[in-house]
């Protein structure tokens, strides 16, 4: 809930306009980041995510399971957000399950592709392990614990970050059973394989406020946005998912324009993602050796 | 079952009267007004306090004192094994209700007439005694929200498993299906206001027990006092006094 005065609806109106934000930041300049790797023990891979007073976590669980009759060379891949009402007192009871769908699903458009699993960011036929017997589901779970704008953006980072962080146990397939009957597999506690993410997507969210559209806008900001347009981009450049969200429409060109600055803001975004990312893994093997 | 080796060791290699490694830090959610986070081993949890407040639902207003509410909830990822749980089941009612109740018992609702406190716990990851956990960060965050309080509640669990009394289960020893005490209390007033006990005990053995836990909510209550003076002086620091 923000509670803003008309007087503070026009400042943050008019810094927009003038390509001064309220913290200081220019139109299309991100909040600095802060990842931590390996936040959850229990997890395959876990990570949390920085931004500002935005702060998420996403873990990764893998769980040998079933691969469907449709897709028997392909393994299965859950994305689910939770809003803790720690983040917003609005999201106490069932409060919070609204925006978790609206955000579950917006992930699932931007990370999954479509319904066959083309065009996933993760390749889902690294995880089978026995063509249409065994496969890895893997239970991607995101918590909102405190928000401040832009979760979706935070939450696509830390679901990248989370996957450079996980690691797959390697399984031994031991009995090779009939064609009716479940493989025995051995599933190794000291070998893990790690995911390529190179092709894992950013999120970069651009908001309409006024007549000008800002990234990673905070939640004051995002109170005085008529619509916002959330658009996953990869290290090559592909778009992989678009949403939009809000009431008020847009113009086709002006879409047109938003998609290719959010290619170049993703860029340098991917760039200092990665590097945080590199440097939160380097400090989680210092503190191992 | 082994909980303890002969050599007096528990299965995480503590002994019987250790404690696991406790951890805390403040202010973990910016846009409440006060928030903690606390540790105990691998038990992680994060509470976050709101208020005092106007009452948002006008028929739960109370005219002479302020409304406290709670509610506790666990991340899907927190368990060993993933499960989806709806929000609301039994179990978090009623940990919501037992912590709601410890903190209502030390919060001074008498200075805050016609207003509403919220406190939300998240448990990040269970690893036994995540009760005791959610109490001492509720705790710190609502010392950090700067609500009255007549003393800091602290809260810690004591079992007895293989005739040794334990402090402090993990999962692995709560589960083991012997006696788990969990105990509250201010220690300046030296007064118990949480007192939990499943499965039988003899009596003479439940003082022991008692006893045992009590003395781990001291260590504890003098940890969160540490942390606290920390953070009070930090405070400070950066005000420049």
């Amino acid at each position: 809930m923000v509670g803003l005065s008309s007087g503070e609806k026009q400042f943050i109106q008019g810094g927009i306009a003038q390509d001064l934000r309220c913290d200081g930041r220019k139109r299309l300049t991100y909040r600095p980041i802060y990842v931590e790797t390996g936040v959850i023990p229990q997890a395959n891979g876990s990570a949390r995510i920085r931004m500002g007073a935005t702060d998420v976590i996403a873990s990764v669980k893998a769980e040998l399971g079933k691969p469907s009759s449709l897709q028997p060379d392909k393994g299965k891949v859950f994305i689910h957000i939770d809003c803790s009402p720690t983040a917003e007192p609005a999201f106490e009871g069932r409060g919070g399950e609204e925006l978790s769908a609206e955000l579950s699903v917006a992930l699932q458009c931007c990370l999954l592709g479509g319904k066959s699993g083309a065009g996933a960011a993760i390749d889902l036929s690294s995880l089978v392990v026995v063509e249409g017997k065994n496969c890895w589901d893997l239970y991607i779970d995101g918590l909102v614990v405190s928000s401040d704008g832009n979760l979706l953006d935070a939450l696509g980072a830390a679901i990248k970050a989370a996957l450079s962080n996980t690691g797959i146990p390697r399984v031994q397939v031991t009995a090779d059973a009939s064609s009716d009957e479940q493989p025995e597999v051995d599933i190794s506690d000291e070998e893990f394989l790690q995911f390529d993410t190179s092709a894992v997507p950013v999120i970069v969210t651009l908001t309409k406020v006024g007549r000008h559209y800002i990234v990673d806008a905070t939640s004051e900001e995002e109170s005085q946005m008529s619509s916002a347009v959330s658009i996953s981009v990869n290290r090559q450049g592909h778009i992989c998912g678009i949403t939009k969200r809000g009431g008020a429409g847009l113009d086709p060109s002006i879409i047109l324009d938003m998609i290719s600055v959010a290619k170049h803001v993703s860029e340098q975004l991917l760039n200092k993602l990665d590097s945080e990312i590199a440097a939160a893994e380097a400090e989680v093997e210092d503190d191992e050796s | 079952m082994e909980y303890v080796s002969p050599e007096g060791l528990r299965l995480d290699g503590r002994r019987p009267m250790e404690m696991r490694q406790i951890r805390a830090e403040i202010g973990a959610v910016a846009k409440a007004d006060g928030s903690a986070v606390f540790e105990m081993g691998n038990t992680k949890v994060i509470a976050a306090v709101y208020g005092p407040r106007e009452v948002q639902n006008k028929s739960q207003l109370i005219g002479d004192q302020a409304l406290v509410r709670c509610e506790y909830s666990m991340a899907n990822f927190s368990t060993g094994d993933r499960r989806r749980k709806q929000k609301g089941d039994r179990r978090s009612t009623e940990i919501s209700l037992v912590i709601r109740q410890t903190m209502e018992a030390c919060i001074m609702t008498h200075l805050m007439p016609r207003s509403q406190i919220d406190i939300y716990v998240q448990v990040l990851q269970a690893d036994g005694g995540t009760r005791c956990a959610c109490i001492n960060a509720a705790t710190l965050a609502l010392a950090d929200a700067g609500i009255p309080m007549r003393d800091l509640v602290t809260s810690c669990s004591a079992g007895y498993l293989n005739s040794t009394p334990l402090l402090d289960l993990n999962y692995v020893e709560d589960s083991a299906g012997g006696p788990d005490v969990t105990v509250g209390i201010l220690p300046k007033l030296d007064k118990v206001t949480l007192f939990q006990m499943d499965s039988k005990l003899p009596i003479d053995i439940l003082d022991n027990v008692m006893q045992l836990a009590i003395e781990g909510c001291k260590a504890v209550a003098n940890y969160i006092r540490e942390i606290l003076l920390e953070n009070t002086k930090e405070l400070e620091y950066r005000r420049g006094v």
